[in-house]
């Protein structure tokens, strides 16, 4: 038996790599190990260690570093902080993924219309995108200022009170959300744009000619071929979301700034464990846990699609 | 006549090779055997606070006329950015010859074994009277010292006399209480009901141990400790407590009930620099701060109120020292660089040039006092002003900005005005943040 299938893998082999196949091969292999063991060496070689580290109490500074197995992640069960985290990178990821791809169905269909000036409008959408984050979230920071922001002084025009858009902790949350759809809502459109314009005009004349409406053509068309589009986007999306932090960053510090624990999410707890108090293998547990969830949510956006696309077919 | 010609180009060939060799030998034997011509040090110098770079590099000056060719570069950043380099580098080896350092981070290098102690000579000089024994102390563990005193922050309160002279307010509070009552004749609300003055301005929002810090500026005064050692030399929370709650229902009033600081107004050394705040705790550097922006401002500087009259002034005092790694290489021109550097001359110089105050015994400070008499009560504070400083154990940095996370949500809840259990509630839930960090360190103990 096992003669047989040394045989007939033998000639699988001598049928399908002749002597060029081979080399042709190694010299891909040979070609790509570089890159590949760059990308070993500076991606997946670090999180493999972080997941080794969540299994070590060490201090960063501390030549000593004690295996404590699962002690890391108990302590995460019980840490209030890590739970407000995690409550409020939900909400800011939920918010802000929803929000962004709502507002950016209809814009991107808008701007799928010819238009002499949809150009312009695609390349405003898409700035903050492409704007870095930093001084961004400083300028927001003026935005939002109680006294002297343009946000209370537009509301001021239309007769509604000043907010404090920072430092009330109730509204700081909201306050990061709105700055996240506005850095969000460009990369959606541009995706869900081309998306669009990828859909074959036959179908959408078809049900046009059968007397669909606009909002059923969409509906029973647009909608269900633009699924794979918007899965990506959603998944892609709430990738970023999960990792907010810079603006987080940015807009806590000082005296006139945020209130920490109303803005406190996931990867903000992993820096201040991490770099502040130096618990690295602590702060390795967290982003072990903040990669489990992100690759939870993917597979159940994975999955329903999936199911819809079943259900659909 | 090829034999020959063969041989003679052989003994030439092996001439010459000899020759290469013996030329070789000779100057590797010189360059071992001749004495060592060695190039002056460059020395490496990181710290937390930009603007002491210019400092640095004034002192590296003058260094350099005492040591011909000593060269010194600094590298600066934001403080939090420096800890986090430093944390990074100093274990691997990676690290500046010499850096300063908080007490938080320069402890845990002592006990990771990555500073070595102070040279007998060093040790002598930090010793010899050049510094009073509060500050010997804190640079002193387990009977040996580490690393020099360069800055000592200390904290006053800022008044602006001119707002005071408005509200017929004669001199600056010496009480919480008196401080509350001024704070309110101060505190300016336009017809909108929006705060455009403070009457005090406090560490409201944001995050970060500065929030903690300055809530200790109420604290002790009021009797509270963050932590206290306990005679076994375990550590517990010292504010769960009277004075805890008195220091959390004046933060409280302060926002809530007396409304003399808002989270929303402009707050700090800006914020008073600008006429905004009429009083303030700080550091002495907010006096650069209020030269740079505001100088016309007419302010005095006083120390932070007592409780009340029968009560003591508490200052906070943070000494602020500059260690040479322990893997540095050019450790004798390091410790010769920073008695240098610690000199009476140098002292008053970064006072002049950085606004920071310096521990430093035997300084003539006349010259900057004639200037800007607010330094006063930084460089020579009141004989009853009792310091106090934080308490050199690694969770220190840890339990103030855990604390400092709930703080600014309290400061702003409503159901703890008026509300002296709801106050006493928070308190608890504060030090029970303490005492589990102290827990999780093994340092916590009540006896």
């Amino acid at each position: 038996m096992i003669a047989r299938l040394a045989d007939a893998s033998r000639s699988w082999l001598h049928e399908n790599f002749t002597r060029d196949n081979w080399r042709l091969l190694l010299f891909c292999y040979v070609a790509l190990a570089p890159v590949l063991l760059l990308f070993g060496y500076v991606r997946a070689w670090p999180i493999l260690k972080s997941f080794v580290l969540s299994f070590y109490k060490w201090e960063l500074i501390n030549p000593v570093r004690p295996f404590i197995g699962w002690l890391n992640y108990e302590m995460l069960l019980e840490d209030e902080n890590f739970h407000l985290a995690l409550k409020n990178t939900a909400v800011y990821s939920i918010s802000t993924v929803m929000l962004s791809t709502l507002l950016a169905l209809p814009l991107a269909i808008f701007l799928a219309r010819k238009s002499r000036f949809s150009a312009i409008y695609q390349t405003l959408y898409f700035l903050p995108v492409i704007t870095p984050m930093v001084p961004m979230s400083i300028a927001w920071k003026w935005i939002y200022d109680y006294n002297h922001g343009i946000l209370n002084y537009l509301l001021s025009l239309v007769g509604l009170p000043s907010v404090a858009w920072l430092t009330d902790p109730d509204i700081a949350l909201w306050a990061l959300i709105i700055m996240g759809v506005w850095k969000m809502l460009g990369y959606s459109m541009i995706l869900l744009l081309v998306g669009i314009r990828n859909i074959p005009s036959t179908y959408v004349e078809a049900a046009a000619i059968d007397g669909a409406s606009g909002w059923r053509q969409f509906r029973f068309v647009t909608l269900p071929l633009l699924k794979p589009i918007l899965l990506y986007v959603f998944v892609t999306s709430t990738i970023n979301a999960f990792n907010v932090f810079t603006q987080v960053y940015v807009m806590t510090l000082g005296s006139q700034s945020a209130p920490g624990q109303a803005v406190r999410v996931i990867v903000f707890d992993i820096y201040q464990n991490a770099f502040q108090y130096f618990r690295m293998g602590y702060a390795s547990a967290e982003a072990v846990m903040l990669t489990l969830i992100v690759l939870g949510f993917t597979l159940i956006q994975f999955r329903i699609a999936r199911d819809k696309a079943g259900q659909d077919g | 006549m090829t034999i020959r010609k063969s041989r003679s180009t052989d003994i030439a060939r092996r001439s010459a090779l000899k020759s290469v060799a013996a030329t070789g030998l000779a100057v590797a034997g010189g360059m071992s055997l001749a004495p060592t011509a060695r190039a002056a040090p460059t020395l490496s110098i990181w710290t937390g606070y930009p603007e002491l770079v210019p400092y640095y590099k004034a002192v590296a000056a003058d260094f350099a006329k005492t040591k011909p060719g000593v060269e010194v570069n600094v590298l600066s950043s934001s403080l939090r950015e420096m800890e986090q380099k430093l944390s990074a580098a100093i274990p691997t080896g990676t690290g500046p010859d010499i850096f300063d350092i908080g007490s938080g981070i320069s402890l845990k290098f002592i006990e990771a074994g990555l500073l070595d102690a102070n040279p007998a000579d060093v040790d002598g000089y930090l010793k010899g009277g050049a510094w009073n024994k509060f500050t010997v102390d804190w640079f002193s563990l387990k009977g040996k010292t580490y690393g020099l005193p360069i800055i000592e922050g200390r904290a006053a309160m800022y008044w602006n006399r001119a707002m005071f002279k408005e509200a017929g307010i004669a001199g600056p509070p010496t009480t919480y209480g008196e401080l509350m009552a001024a704070a309110k004749k101060i505190t300016k609300i336009d017809a909108t009901g929006k705060m455009t003055r403070s009457g005090v301005s406090m560490r409201l929002s944001g995050q970060g141990s500065g929030i903690t810090e300055k809530f200790r500026f109420v604290l002790e005064p009021a009797g509270g400790s963050l932590l206290v050692q306990m005679p076994s030399g375990k550590w517990s929370n010292g504010f769960d407590n009277d004075a805890g709650r008195k220091a959390l229902q004046f933060y409280v009033d302060v926002v809530q009930k007396d409304k003399v600081d808002d989270p929303k107004v402009p707050h700090d050394a800006a914020a008073f620099a600008n006429g905004q705040a009429a009083m303030l705790f700080r550091e002495a550097w907010v006096i650069g701060e209020i030269k740079k922006t505001n100088p016309s401002l007419d302010y005095g500087v006083a120390p932070i109120p007592r409780w009340d009259a029968s009560g003591p002034y508490k200052g906070i005092v943070q000494p602020w020292g500059v260690y040479v790694n322990g893997k540095s290489k050019e450790k004798a021109t390091c410790w010769d660089f920073l008695k240098f550097l610690t000199q009476p001359a140098n002292a008053l110089k970064i006072t002049e040039m950085t606004g920071w105050g310096s521990a430093r015994n035997g300084v003539d400070w006349s010259p900057l006092l004639k200037q800007t008499p607010q330094f006063e009560v930084f460089v020579n504070p009141p004989k009853d002003v009792i310091p106090f400083a934080d308490p050199i154990i690694g969770p220190f940095d840890e339990i103030q900005s855990r604390i400092a996370d709930r703080l600014p949500g309290l400061f702003v809840d409503p159901s703890l005005n008026n509300n002296p259990a709801k106050v006493a509630d928070a308190i608890k839930q504060l030090a029970t943040i303490a005492d589990n960090i102290l827990k999780q360190a093994g340092m916590y103990g009540t006896s």
